[in-house]
C-alpha cells in the first residue's frame, strides 16, 4: 500500500466503514487522494506506479487527472465523507460557538513565509466569538509559533500527527477533527484547503481571508493560490454565501460518490482480503 | 403421384441445386402473409420460401417456382403446383393475386438458359400480378450493416451461388428503396409499404416498418429487437465490428432503414374494376414483426392502435409450447398469453446506462439505478419478486421519465426471487456487456465482473456482496438453460430445428469464467478482439509497473528492517540492557515455573476425568 494512504488515518477510517477492524488496514489497491487538490489528486513528488488506480474525491478532479494523462482514475469521495456517514450529527447537537481557524500549513519539508502577527490581528478583528487555532503538527511543535497564537488569547490545538512511511499515523486524526469542527459555528483559513471543506460538511459557516502565506519555493504547476481564488471566488471572503459553499463542498468532497461498504471493499481491493488482527 | 410427375418441368431447372440453407429464412414474413393473403387466393411463390410462410398460406392455391429440382421435389404434394425452372419457366399466361419473392430476385434466376438479369426477372414476376394483386419482394442493401461488418469484400464472392456477382456497380438492379419504387412504378405496381429486414439479408428475424424506424429513433422496442437480432444473428460469425452496436447507432442516427441488410416491399397493381382484394389489410399491417430468439421461436407483432403500440400474437403460426417430459422443475415459464397489451414507450435502460457510463455521468447512473432498485422493491412481496419483472434485464426494461416498465413480459419467474438477486443479475449482465464490450466507464480496470456488479449495486444504493452475485449467476445459468431449451423446442415446433446449431455458444457463455480482458462471449468481431487485446496489454503494463514498484518498496523496507535489527543488536549489547535483563531474570524464571505448574495441574485433572469415565 502506498504510504500516503495512511495519512490522517484515511485507511483506518475506510477500513472501519468497510466493516473491517481499523487495527491495521489491509493494503489498498490504489492511491487514495489524501487532501483537497487542484491537480490530479495525487501529491506532487510522490512515486506512483503507472496504471495503479487513483481513488479520487471529486468528479472534477477525475476529469482533470484524466486530461493530465492519469488512467484508472475513479471517484470514491473523500474519506472524511465516510467518517460523516459513520458519525452523523446527533439529533440535538450541543451548542456551537466561535471559530476554528486553520492557518495554512505546508508539509514537513516546506516553510511558510508570512506574517503571523498580522494574520492574528486580522482574525481578532474579524471573528465575532472565541477562536480556536488549529496548527499543523510541525507548527504546533514550534513553541515560538504556538505561543504567538496563545498569547493572542486563542485556544491552540492540533488534530494529531499525519503519519509518514506507515509510522505514527494517528488513526483518530479525522475523528478528532470532526469533533472539533462540530463544536464551532465557523471554520476559517487563509487558504482554501481540505479543512475548510471538512468544516462546511460538518456544519460550519466558512470564511477564507488573510494573507495566504506562500510557501518558500512553492510549486506553481497547478496555478497556486491565484488560481484557487479565480476558480472558487464564492468561497473567499470573511462572509460566504452558505448554500453555495455547501453545494461546492459537497461536490469537492464527493459526498454523492460515497459507496456502501461492500462496493467500497471492491474498489479498494479488499473484497478477498484476509484481515490482519494485529 | 411420384415426385417427378408432381413437379412441372418446363426446362431450365437446376438438377442438383438446392437453395435450402440451415441459416436462412424469413419467419416474420409469415405474419404479413397471413394478413395479406385471403382464402382462395392464387399465390405464386417465386424462389425459396420459409416453411412458416407455407403454413400461413392456409386455404390458398399455391404455385411454387423453384430453380433447384431437389427443392421442388421436396415441396411436391404440399402445394398445388411446383414448377422447377428459372424465371423463364413461368407460364406467361398465368397471373396471381399474390406473388412472393422472399429470397429476392437472384434466387429466381437459373444457371440454365440465357441469363435474364434483375430487371427482366422483375418484369416476369410483375407481369404475373393480377390487377388488385400484391407483390412481396425482398431487396438486399449493398450498404447494409452486413456489408459494413463483413470480414471479406462483397466483390470477392466465390461461393457456389455466386456464379455471377451482382453488386452496386450493376446499375440494372436498384440499390435503395427509392430506386426500387421507380422500377415498380415502371412495371405498373405501386409500392404501398416497406419494412427494414434485420439481421442478415438471407436470414430475417425482424421486420420493422420503414417509416416508423425513421421516426422513432430512440424507441426502446426498436433498439431491443435490433440489438437482439444482430447479436444472435451474427453469433459465431467473424465480422469486422459489432453489428448490434452499428444497428443501434444507426437507429439513433435515424438511419436504421438506410443501413438495413435488406428491405421487404409490398406493392400492388391497381385494380381495374375495384376488386382490390386486400386494400384494407394493407392499411392495417403491423409496424413490427419479430421472430427472434428472445421470443423463443414465436412470431409476435406490434400494431399501432388508438391506444398506441400493442403487442399482438400472430395466431395460427405460434408454435405450441410443449413441456419436456421428466424435465426438472422449471423456475421460469413462457407465458402462453404474452406478450399482450401495450408496448411501453421509453428508452431502453441498457442504453441509458451505457450513455451514463461513457459520459461518466454518475449522477444519471445513480438516478437510474436507484430508480430501478426502488421500482423493484416497490413491487416486492416480503422482499421477493415473481413474474416478468423478476427476470427482465436492462435490455428488456424501458424508462420514460421516472417510470420503469418491462418491454416484453413473456417470460416470467414462478418462484419468488429476492430483490437483491434480481437486481444483481440485471447488473451482472450489464457489467459483462460493459467490460467485455470494451466500453469506457467511470470505474477502475482492476474490477472484475463480480466486483463491478457489487459496485453498480452500490450506485443503486444497495449494499450486497459477492455472495449475492453468486446467487444471481446461478439464477442466470438456470434461466439460460430453460430459455435455450424453450428456444430449441420452439424452433422444432416451427420446423426450423436445424437453423441454429444446437449447443451454440452464442452470447451465453459461462459468465463466471469471463474476465474484463475477454472479448464479448459468442461474438467474433475484429474490433472487439483488438480492443480486448489492448485491454490485456494495458493490464500487463499496469501489473509490470506495480511489480517494479513493489520490488523497490520491498528493497527499501528490507533495508529499514536491517537497520532496525542492527539497532536492536546494538542495544542488546549495552550495559543498561544487560543489567535490565539480569534484573528481570527471577521474574522470567518464576513465570516459566508457573507455566510448567499450570501444565502439570491440567494434565493431572484430565487424567482424573478420564479415570472417572
Amino acid at each position: 500500500m502506498h504510504h500516503a494512504n495512511h495519512f490522517y488515518g484515511h485507511a483506518h477510517v475506510l477500513a472501519r466503514y468497510a466493516g473491517l477492524s481499523d487495527g491495521h488496514p489491509p493494503r489498498i489497491n490504489g492511491y487514495v487522494q489524501h487532501g483537497w487538490n487542484i491537480g490530479d489528486g495525487l501529491a506532487p513528488g510522490h512515486p506512483y506506479a503507472e496504471g495503479t488506480p487513483s481513488l479520487l474525491w471529486s468528479e472534477q478532479t477525475r476529469r482533470r487527472a484524466w486530461s493530465l494523462g492519469r488512467r484508472n482514475v475513479t471517484v470514491i469521495g473523500a474519506p472524511f465523507t465516510y467518517l460523516l456517514a459513520m458519525r452523523p450529527e446527533p439529533q440535538s447537537p450541543p451548542q456551537r460557538a466561535g471559530t476554528i481557524w486553520y492557518p495554512f500549513h505546508g508539509w514537513e519539508g516546506q516553510h511558510v513565509e508570512g506574517d503571523h502577527d498580522r494574520l492574528i490581528a486580522q482574525i481578532r478583528d474579524t471573528e465575532p466569538g472565541p477562536v480556536t487555532v488549529c496548527l499543523y503538527w510541525h507548527e504546533h511543535r514550534m513553541r515560538r509559533v504556538r505561543r504567538r497564537y496563545e498569547n493572542a488569547g486563542f485556544r491552540v490545538i492540533c488534530h494529531g500527527y499525519r503519519g509518514h512511511w506507515w509510522s505514527d499515523t494517528d488513526p483518530d486524526f479525522l475523528d478528532r477533527q470532526l469533533t472539533e469542527l462540530r463544536r464551532h459555528a465557523r471554520v476559517a483559513s487563509n487558504r482554501l484547503t481540505s479543512a475548510v471543506f471538512y468544516g462546511i460538511a460538518a456544519g460550519c459557516a466558512p470564511a477564507v481571508y488573510g494573507n495566504p502565506m506562500v510557501l518558500a519555493g512553492e510549486d506553481p504547476t497547478f496555478g497556486g493560490t491565484a488560481r484557487i481564488r479565480r476558480q472558487w471566488p464564492e468561497l473567499h471572503g470573511e462572509q460566504v454565501h452558505l448554500p453555495t459553499a455547501v453545494e461546492i463542498a459537497r461536490a469537492e468532497l464527493g459526498v454523492d460518490h460515497r459507496y456502501p461498504p461492500a462496493a467500497l471493499r471492491e474498489l479498494l481491493g479488499w473484497a478477498a482480503t484476509q484481515e490482519e488482527t494485529t | 403421384m411420384t415426385a417427378e410427375t408432381a413437379v412441372t418441368l418446363p426446362g431450365g431447372e437446376m438438377l442438383t441445386w438446392s437453395d435450402r440453407r440451415a441459416d436462412a429464412g424469413n419467419r416474420p414474413l409469415a405474419a404479413l402473409v397471413a394478413r395479406l393473403v385471403p382464402p382462395g387466393a392464387d399465390v405464386l411463390l417465386a424462389g425459396p420460401v420459409d416453411p412458416a410462410v407455407l403454413d400461413a398460406l392456409g386455404q390458398t392455391h399455391v404455385t411454387a417456382l423453384l430453380r433447384g429440382y431437389p427443392d421442388a421435389a421436396a415441396l411436391a404434394g404440399r402445394v398445388d403446383r411446383v414448377v422447377a425452372a428459372g424465371a423463364a419457366g413461368l407460364p406467361t399466361d398465368e397471373a396471381y393475386n399474390v406473388v412472393i419473392a422472399a429470397g429476392g430476385l437472384d434466387a429466381v434466376e437459373s444457371v440454365e438458359g440465357p441469363p435474364l438479369g434483375w430487371n427482366a426477372v422483375l418484369a416476369r414476376l410483375t407481369a404475373a400480378v393480377r390487377p388488385g394483386g400484391v407483390l412481396l419482394l425482398r431487396l438486399d442493401n449493398p450498404l447494409g450493416v452486413h456489408r459494413l461488418v463483413a470480414a471479406s469484400g462483397w466483390y470477392v464472392g466465390r461461393d457456389d451461388a455466386e456464379w455471377t456477382v451482382g453488386g452496386v456497380l450493376d446499375t440494372g438492379r436498384p440499390a435503395n428503396l427509392d430506386q426500387l419504387r421507380l422500377r415498380l412504378d415502371a412495371a405498373g405496381l405501386r409500392m404501398d409499404t416497406s419494412y427494414v429486414a434485420y439481421p442478415r439479408p438471407e436470414s430475417t428475424t425482424v421486420l420493422l416498418a420503414t417509416d416508423q424506424v425513421a421516426r422513432h429513433t430512440t424507441s426502446g422496442l426498436f433498439e431491443a429487437v435490433l440489438h437482439t437480432a444482430c447479436t444472435s444473428g451474427y453469433a459465431d460469425r467473424f465480422v469486422v465490428a459489432d453489428p448490434a452496436r452499428l444497428a443501434v447507432d444507426a437507429l439513433y442516427a435515424g438511419r436504421a432503414a438506410e443501413l438495413a441488410p435488406g428491405w421487404l416491399v409490398i406493392a400492388h397493381r391497381a385494380a381495374s374494376s375495384g376488386d382490390d382484394l386486400n386494400a384494407t389489410d394493407r392499411a392495417a399491417l403491423p409496424l413490427a414483426v419479430l421472430a427472434n430468439d428472445s421470443s423463443d421461436g414465436r412470431i409476435v407483432e406490434v400494431v399501432d392502435g388508438p391506444q398506441g403500440w400493442h403487442w399482438h400474437r400472430s395466431g395460427s403460426i405460434v408454435p405450441r409450447s410443449v413441456r419436456t417430459p421428466y424435465a426438472s422443475r422449471e423456475i421460469t415459464h413462457l407465458d402462453p398469453a404474452a406478450p399482450e397489451g401495450p408496448v411501453p414507450d421509453g428508452r431502453l435502460l441498457h442504453s441509458l446506462l451505457l450513455d451514463g457510463c461513457l459520459r461518466r455521468d454518475t449522477a444519471l447512473l445513480r438516478r437510474l439505478l436507484r430508480g430501478y432498485a426502488d421500482w423493484l422493491t416497490g413491487q416486492a412481496d416480503a422482499d421477493r419478486l415473481t413474474g416478468a419483472v423478476a427476470l427482465a434485464g436492462a435490455d428488456n426494461l424501458v424508462v420514460s421519465g421516472d417510470r420503469f416498465a418491462v418491454l416484453d413480459p413473456s417470460r416470467r419467474a414462478d418462484d419468488p426471487l429476492p430483490v437483491d438477486v434480481v437486481l444483481a443479475r440485471a447488473l451482472c449482465r450489464f457489467a459483462t456487456e460493459l467490460l467485455t464490450g470494451g466500453y469506457a466507464h467511470p470505474w477502475t480496470a482492476t474490477l472484475d465482473v463480480a466486483g463491478l456488479t457489487v459496485v453498480l449495486g452500490g450506485v443503486a444504493g444497495r449494499d450486497f456482496d459477492r455472495a449475492v452475485v453468486d446467487a444471481a449467476l446461478d439464477l442466470e445459468a438456470a434461466v439460460r438453460r430453460e430459455r435455450d431449451t424453450g428456444r430449441r423446442r420452439g424452433l422444432d415446433t416451427g420446423r426450423r430445428g436445424d437453423r441454429d446449431a444446437e449447443g451454440r455458444s452464442g452470447p451465453d457463455g459461462d459468465l463466471r469464467a469471463l474476465t474484463p480482458t475477454d472479448p464479448p462471449p459468442g461474438r467474433h468481431s475484429y474490433q472487439q478482439l483488438r480492443d480486448a487485446w489492448l485491454r490485456q496489454r494495458d493490464e500487463n503494463t499496469r501489473l509490470a509497473a506495480a511489480l517494479t514498484w513493489t520490488e523497490e518498496l520491498l528493497t527499501s523496507r528490507e533495508r529499514a528492517l536491517r537497520r532496525a535489527e542492527a539497532k536492536l543488536d546494538l542495544l542488546s549489547g549495552t550495559v543498561s540492557y544487560k543489567l535490565a535483563r539480569l534484573a528481570s531474570t527471577p521474574a522470567r524464571m518464576a513465570r516459566r515455573g508457573a507455566r510448567a505448574a499450570k501444565r502439570r495441574a491440567r494434565a493431572a485433572i484430565s487424567r482424573k476425568d478420564g479415570n472417572h469415565e
